[in-house]
């Protein structure tokens, strides 16, 4: 478990982060998301002891945070790069070296990753030879090398092609089931959806929400209601009566609907069923639940609102 | 520290792996020895015949001085002492291109001064030393000791030190020659410290460009990276510097054994003698009259010379790395670097004049402050260890050796603090201010 309490930084006059405080907790995927310069990879950047805080403090497991804790995290940074003129393998071992692998470790478990991203034929390559896809292999690779107990990947999937971003996204998966934690932050709200258990929003330094996905997307319900029924639309408008309001409606073929829409005061998901079901053919009532996308630039603009 | 070796061991394999450092590894020797055969040979210029006047106030040489060959030298003899300036200007000398002055002092101080108006070729200076020192022996001990003693004084005699000299340049030239080789030392130990300096700053500023800075920042302190990056850089020129030395002196031995073979084994032609007749004469060849050669195999100690050039070359490096290293995370960009590289070359340029200074004028005042002032102490040292020093100068060459260490420490705490502010900084407006709030953080 990871704890910032009352994180400050400050370049010059600018305030970077302003008493950012929240918990990493271990074996999970923890989301890190805010936009452009909300101080993302600066609050990275002190949890890698690469920046220090102006205040605040970092604990790890109840002590604070040590070169040595840092030495067993993995670390890919958005500004991520390769000695171009190395090969592959020398490239590798030697970043696990500064890592604390003793150099048999270091070439053992090079050649583990090597094989297992299927780049094998390529150790002995330069790395200014290697396609882009594969220098993001390698960049990934020399993140995990070492086998950290805590990774942090600094918006990991940026220039990723698909079929890596999946890589990745298996990787991260198997790195929690084996009890790992991940610290991922990532402008794409869809991986935010799809992997992490928690999340911290941060927008112009100050910490937003801090939560899990899933009571976070709950908490921010609108109350919307997806529907397909077969049936006459005014009857279906009839029926929702006063307790409904429609947002928007489809029709898919003759006489087959889809529509959402959005409660008014305090009624259930039954509400909806027993409006509906006795003047229309119901085949689907979906709540719709935001996605972090929505809850992100909700919370974003509700901010600015507040400002 | 580990993380620095770490480093520093792929710093030194990079450029170990550089086809440059590799054609310079075996290009820079080349040219090192090209300089000294062209040195070796230019030194065998000069005119191929003579007038030699002997002054022999005894008399005891008197017509007993003969050329072997027929052309280039002849002797013509006096019994008086002759006065250089009335040799240099007096009407009736100036038929006589040289002057040899012989008495009995020559079996004490074992010299033999020749003032020659125009250089002598090396042929001539050979021809003159043996036709000169084999009479010597003969007439001076068996007119004064007797014959019976010829035979005995072969066996125990040393070699006569022939001195030859311009009548316009009395000063021994040999001495200017040596300081002038301590100045070309240091000029090399310059231009390394510029080609593996600038390497750091390189370095720093393509690990900055490439944005590699921060994978490494995770698992290294910016401290030991950039230590890292010194110490590899510094092994790289130790060990161009180590193979420079070896294969330096490999070509001077293959220089003697192969090339210069005649100028060290070099029998005279028409002299019917062994090589043990000629050594037991006292004769070196060719070798002991060329200049160049002299001075490379005989004057030379470099068994004091090479280890004084690696340690002050150790604190000069020390002293320009952190300069370097200030500039390369200093730089957004390389015409930055380019920029803020001029006080460095100033520094060197300074270096450089100091050195000269040093040759001209070794004991003056400005050659003293250079001499301890860090950024041109190492130039200045190699000049002085060249021409040789007494014990007590040696000593204050060290304190100031130990004062470029230390200042060399201090500025690597400074370049520490900018490299730790500006490795993360990429493509900033490089400012003054900028700078001073980097230091002071």
């Amino acid at each position: 478990m990871i704890e910032l309490v009352d994180i400050q930084k400050s370049f010059q006059n600018k305030l970077a982060l302003d008493g950012v405080s929240f918990t990493i907790p271990k074996g999970k995927v923890f989301g890190l998301i805010g936009p452009n310069g909300a101080g993302k990879t600066t609050l990275i950047r002190i949890l890698n002891q690469i920046l220090s805080p102006s205040s605040g403090s970092v604990m790890v497991q109840g002590m604070p945070l040590t070169a040595s804790h840092v030495r067993s995290f993995g670390y890919l940074p958005e500004e991520r790069g390769l000695y171009r003129e190395m090969t592959v393998k020398n490239h590798l071992i030697f970043l696990a070296k500064l890592r604390g692998l003793p150099g048999k470790e270091a070439q053992a478990n090079v050649i583990h990753w090597l094989k297992k991203f299927g780049i094998s034929d390529w150790e002995n390559k330069r790395i200014d030879a290697l396609s882009k896809g594969m220098a993001q292999k390698i960049q990934f690779i020399a993140a995990v090398v070492h086998g950290p107990e805590v990774i942090i990947l600094d918006e990991p999937l940026s220039g990723f092609d698909p079929l890596n971003i999946q890589l990745i996204l298996d990787e991260i998966k198997t790195f929690v089931q084996q009890d790992k934690t991940v610290v991922f932050s990532t402008h794409n709200m869809q991986s935010v959806d799809e992997l992490c258990d928690e999340v911290a929003l941060i927008h112009q330094g100050k910490l937003l929400a801090n939560d899990k996905v899933a009571d976070l997307r709950s908490k921010h319900r609108n109350g919307d209601y997806k529907i397909r029924f077969r049936g006459n639309a005014v009857a279906f408008a009839n029926a929702l009566w006063t307790g409904f309001e429609i947002i928007e409606t489809k029709e898919l073929s003759e006489n087959y609907r889809e529509a959402v829409i959005r409660k008014r005061g305090d009624q259930s998901f039954n509400d909806v069923f027993t409006f509906l079901s006795g003047s229309l053919s119901l085949e689907l009532i979906e709540e719709q639940i935001p996605s972090m996308q929505d809850v992100f630039v909700k919370l974003i603009a509700a901010h600015h609102h507040e400002e | 520290m580990k993380n620095s070796l770490i480093i520093a061991a792929r710093e030194f394999l990079e450029r170990f792996r550089s086809r440059s450092f590799n054609v310079m590894l075996v290009l820079g020797p080349l040219l090192i020895l090209a300089f000294i055969y062209g040195y070796i040979q230019s030194k065998n210029q000069g005119v191929l015949s003579m007038r030699v006047l002997v002054a022999d106030p005894t008399g005891l040489m008197d017509n007993r001085i003969k050329p072997i060959g027929k052309e280039g030298l002849s002797y013509a003899f006096r019994q008086e002492y002759i006065d250089i300036d009335r040799f240099k200007q007096g009407k009736e000398f100036q038929q006589y291109d040289a002057l040899v002055e012989i008495n009995e002092a020559i079996f004490s101080n074992k010299t033999v001064k020749v003032r020659y108006r125009q250089t002598p070729n090396v042929d001539l200076k050979v021809r003159m030393k043996f036709e000169i020192e084999r009479r010597v022996e003969e007439c001076l001990v068996s007119d004064t000791l007797g014959p019976q003693y010829v035979a005995v004084y072969s066996s125990i005699k040393q070699p006569l030190n022939f001195h030859f000299n311009d009548i316009n340049d009395l000063y021994n030239k040999a001495e200017q020659d040596v300081s002038w080789l301590g100045y070309s030392l240091g000029y090399v130990m310059i231009v390394f410290l510029i080609v593996f300096g600038t390497n750091i700053a390189r370095s720093i500023t393509r690990e900055k460009a490439n944005r590699i800075s921060e994978v490494l920042l995770a698992s290294v302190k910016p401290f030991e990276l950039m230590m890292g990056k010194i110490l590899g850089v510094l092994w790289s020129s130790l060990f161009q510097l180590f193979c420079w030395i070896v294969l330096v002196g490999l070509g001077l031995w293959i220089f003697q054994e192969v090339l210069l073979e005649d100028y060290f084994n070099g029998y005279l032609k028409g002299v019917q003698m062994s090589p043990e007749e000629w050594r037991q004469l006292g004769m070196g060849g060719y070798a002991q009259v060329n200049e160049g050669i002299s001075l490379f195999y005989n004057q030379l100690n470099y068994g004091f010379l090479i280890p004084n050039f690696i340690l002050f070359f150790l604190s000069t490096y020390w002293v320009y790395a952190s300069f370097f290293t200030i500039i390369g995370a200093l730089s957004g960009d390389d015409a930055d670097g380019q920029q803020f590289i001029l006080p460095i070359w100033l520094l060197f340029g300074l270096s450089i004049y100091a050195g000269y200074n040093a040759t001209l004028y070794p004991d003056s005042a400005w050659t003293s402050f250079f001499a301890i002032f860090p950024w041109t102490s190492g130039m200045v040292s190699m000049v002085k260890v060249t021409m040789g020093v007494s014990l007590s100068s040696y000593l204050l060459m060290l304190i100031s050796w130990s004062v470029s260490m230390i200042v060399g420490a201090m500025m690597l705490v400074l370049a520490g603090r900018v490299y730790k502010n500006g490795i993360l900084s990429y493509s900033h407006k490089l400012t003054l201010s900028l700078l001073f709030k980097w230091l002071k953080r």
